[in-house]
C-alpha cells in the first residue's frame, strides 16, 4: 500500500515542554484517518507537525521524521509542504479584508497555478463547490467574508485549502463550534473529496460518532503518544487500550 | 456604580477644558485671519507674492500660495519615502528580527521621537542638505534629468526635496508606532492561514499589510499632519524662497516657515499678522482633518 504521510519517531518540544514523544504513523494514499485524544494531549501539534506550522511558535524543537509523498518535509521548502498539505484551522479564518472569491483564489494566485482569470474563477468556483458553499455564496462573492455564517466562513476555509489542489487535507475539529446542519456538509465534503478526488484527509475531532462516519482509521493520543491505531469500527468498537476505552466513554477528555 | 459616576463627575471639567482650549484656539486663528482675508480675498490663496509694504494695506502684496504649495509638497515627498520605510521597519521589528535587535530597533525610534526638532535642522543644514546634493541630486539630474520633477540643476542641497527626506526621517517614529500598533492587533491565526496556504515572505507581508490597510493611512495621514506642521527643521534645509516649480532641486517655503521667518517684523506692517495667521488657519485645518481622519481609520484598523 502506498502511504500518503509516514511518521517516524516524532518528537516535538514546545519551550521544554515534551509535546509529542515518539510519534510513529503511516497513513495510506486515499484514506481519512481520524485524530481523537483528550484535550491538551497533542492533537493540533501533530497536525502541525506535518505542515511545518509548529515551527512558528518560537523555542520549539522537532526531531525526527516526517515523509509526505516519500519526500522528508523538514528537508524541504516550507512553502512547497503548505501547498501540498493544507491545513484548516479549529476557529474559521477567513481574511476579513478580502472578499469571499479573493480568499479563494489567494492560494491559486501565489502558488500561480492558473493562466488566466477564466481559469481562476473556475477553479474558484470548483473548490467552493467542493467545500459545499457555492450555492449559499454564488451571488455574493464580491462580498466580504463576514457577511457568512460561523460554519459558512468554515467552509470558505475548506475551500481556501481545496483551491491549492493539496494531495493532503488536515482539519482541525472542523466542526467544534458549528451547528449540525454545518457539520454534515463538512462530513459529506470531506467524503466527496477521498471519493472523487482521491485526497488524502487528516483530522481531529473530539466526537466519535463523527470518527466512525467518516474516518478509515482512527489514531488515539494520550499525553503525547499514539496509545492506539486501528480501523475505525473496530477500534471505536472494541478498543484494546484501557485509555481509549475511558475516552470513548467520555471519562476523561 | 455610585463611585464610576462621582468620578465621571469630578473628570468632567478637565474633559470641558480640552474641549474649551481646542475651540478657543479656532477661535482666536479664525478670528485674527479674517481681516486679512476680507481685505485680500481669494488672492490670498491664489497668489504667491510677498511684498510687504508700511503704507498701507493696498500696496501690500500677500500671497500664501508657494508657501501652501511648498507645505504639501515637502509632506507628501516625506509620507512617500516614510511609509515603504515604516512598513519594512514594522516587519522586521514584529516578525524577523531576533528579540535583542528588536528591542534595539524600538528604543532607537522612541529615542529618534524623542529628539528636539532643531537637533534634526541642524543635522539637515550641515550634514544631509551637502551630502545630497553631490552623491544624490547631481547624479540624479544627470541621469533622469528628462523628468521633469529632476530636471533642474541642483544649484544647492536646499531643496524642497531635501526638506521632504527630512521631514521624512523626522515623522517615521511616528508613522511605525501607528503602523505597529495595527500590525500587533492581528490576530495569530489570520498569520497561521496566511502560512498555512503556503504563503512566502514576500506573500505573507502582502496579506498581512493589506489587512492592516487602515491602519497604514492612519500612519500615513498622522505622518503627514505632522509634516505638515513641522517648523524649525524645514525652515533651515527648504531654502525659503516663495516658487512654484515642478522641479524637486528648486528651493521652496513652507508655511510654518514663513510664520516662523516673518513674525518678528510682522508688527511694522499692516494685516501681515493677520496674513500670518491665515497661514496658521490652514494648517490647523490640514491638521485636524489629517489627524481626524486618521482616528477614524485607526478604530476602523482593529481587527480584535
Ligand atoms: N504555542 C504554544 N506555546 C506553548 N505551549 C503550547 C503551544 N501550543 C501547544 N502547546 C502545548 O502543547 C500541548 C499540546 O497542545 P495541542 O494544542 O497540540 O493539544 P490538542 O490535543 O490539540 O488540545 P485541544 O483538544 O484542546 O485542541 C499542550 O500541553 C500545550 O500546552
Ligand atoms: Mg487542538
Amino acid at each position: 500500500m502506498d502511504h500518503a504521510i509516514i511518521v517516524e519517531k516524532l518528537n516535538v518540544w514546545i519551550r521544554g515542554n515534551h509535546v509529542l514523544k515518539d510519534i510513529d504513523l503511516k497513513v495510506p494514499q486515499g484514506s481519512v484517518t481520524a485524530i481523537m485524544g483528550p484535550s491538551g494531549s497533542g492533537k493540533s501539534t501533530l497536525l502541525r507537525s506535518i505542515n511545518r506550522l509548529v515551527e512558528l511558535v518560537p523555542g520549539t524543537r522537532v526531531k525526527g521524521k516526517v515523509m509526505v509523498f516519500g519526500r522528508d518535509i523538514y528537508s524541504e521548502d516550507p512553502y512547497r509542504v503548505r501547498k501540498d498539505v493544507t491545513m484548516v484551522s479549529q476557529t474559521p479564518n477567513p481574511f476579513p479584508h478580502m472578499s469571499i472569491y479573493d480568499n479563494v483564489a489567494i492560494g491559486p494566485k501565489i502558488h500561480k497555478l492558473v493562466k488566466s482569470k477564466k481559469e481562476l474563477d473556475k477553479l474558484v468556483r470548483w473548490a467552493l463547490e467542493k467545500a459545499m458553499l457555492w450555492d449559499e455564496v454564488k451571488d455574493r462573492l464580491h462580498e466580504p467574508p463576514t457577511v457568512l455564517s460561523g460554519g459558512q466562513q468554515q467552509r470558505l476555509c475548506l475551500a481556501r485549502a481545496l483551491a491549492l489542489k493539496p494531495k493532503i487535507l488536515m482539519l482541525d475539529e472542523p466542526t467544534a463550534n458549528i451547528d449540525p446542519v454545518n457539520s454534515k456538509k463538512i462530513e459529506e465534503a470531506i467524503k466527496a473529496l477521498v471519493r472523487d478526488e482521491g485526497i488524502t484527509v487528516i483530522f481531529v475531532t473530539h466526537t466519535p460518532a463523527q470518527a466512525v462516519r467518516v474516518s478509515d482509521f482512527i489514531a488515539f493520543i494520550y499525553n503525547g503518544r499514539i496509545v492506539e491505531y486501528g480501523p475505525s469500527r473496530e477500534l471505536a468498537l472494541n478498543p484494546t487500550h484501557e485509555l481509549t476505552e475511558k475516552f470513548l466513554r467520555g471519562e476523561i477528555g | 456604580m455610585k463611585g464610576d459616576k462621582l468620578l465621571y463627575y469630578s473628570l468632567l471639567p478637565f474633559a470641558a477644558v480640552v474641549i474649551a482650549a481646542f475651540i478657543l484656539l479656532f477661535a482666536v486663528i479664525s478670528y485674527t485671519s479674517a481681516p486679512a482675508i476680507k481685505e485680500y480675498g481669494w488672492r490670498l490663496f491664489t497668489s504667491s507674492a510677498w511684498s510687504p509694504s508700511e503704507t498701507g494695506p493696498k500696496s501690500s502684496k500677500y500671497g500664501l500660495l508657494a508657501p501652501l504649495y511648498g507645505t504639501l509638497v515637502s509632506s507628501i515627498i516625506a509620507v512617500i519615502l516614510a511609509l515603504p520605510v515604516t512598513i519594512s521597519t514594522v516587519l522586521v521589528i514584529e516578525e524577523y528580527a531576533p528579540p535583542q535587535t528588536r528591542d534595539l530597533i524600538g528604543s532607537l525610534i522612541e529615542i529618534m521621537a524623542g529628539l528636539p526638532t532643531i537637533v534634526y535642522g541642524l543635522w539637515g543644514l550641515e550634514v544631509l542638505a551637502p551630502i545630497l546634493k553631490v552623491h544624490v541630486y547631481s547624479p540624479l539630474h544627470q541621469l533622469l534629468g528628462f523628468i521633469p520633477l529632476f530636471s533642474c540643476r541642483p544649484f544647492s542641497g536646499y531643496n524642497i526635496l531635501t526638506a521632504g527626506i527630512l521631514l521624512a526621517i523626522m515623522v517615521l517614529p511616528y508613522m511605525v508606532a501607528v503602523a505597529r500598533d495595527a500590525y500587533r492587533s492581528i490576530p495569530m491565526t489570520y498569520k497561521e492561514a496566511a502560512l498555512a496556504i503556503g504563503a512566502n515572505r514576500y506573500e505573507y507581508a502582502k496579506i498581512m499589510m493589506g489587512m492592516i490597510k487602515p491602519g497604514l493611512i492612519a500612519s500615513a495621514l498622522l505622518g503627514f499632519g505632522r509634516a505638515a506642521g513641522e517648523t524649525v527643521a524645514v525652515a533651515l534645509v527648504i531654502g525659503n524662497v516663495p516658487l512654484i516649480s515642478s522641479c524637486l532641486f528648486k528651493p521652496g517655503y513652507t508655511i510654518s516657515s514663513l510664520i516662523a521667518n516673518q513674525f518678528s517684523m510682522a508688527p511694522l506692517y499692516p494685516y501681515m499678522m493677520n496674513v500670518l495667521f491665515t497661514g496658521g488657519l490652514i494648517l490647523l485645518i490640514i491638521g485636524v482633518a489629517a489627524n481626524s481622519v486618521a482616528v477614524i481609520m485607526i478604530s476602523r484598523s482593529r481587527l480584535r
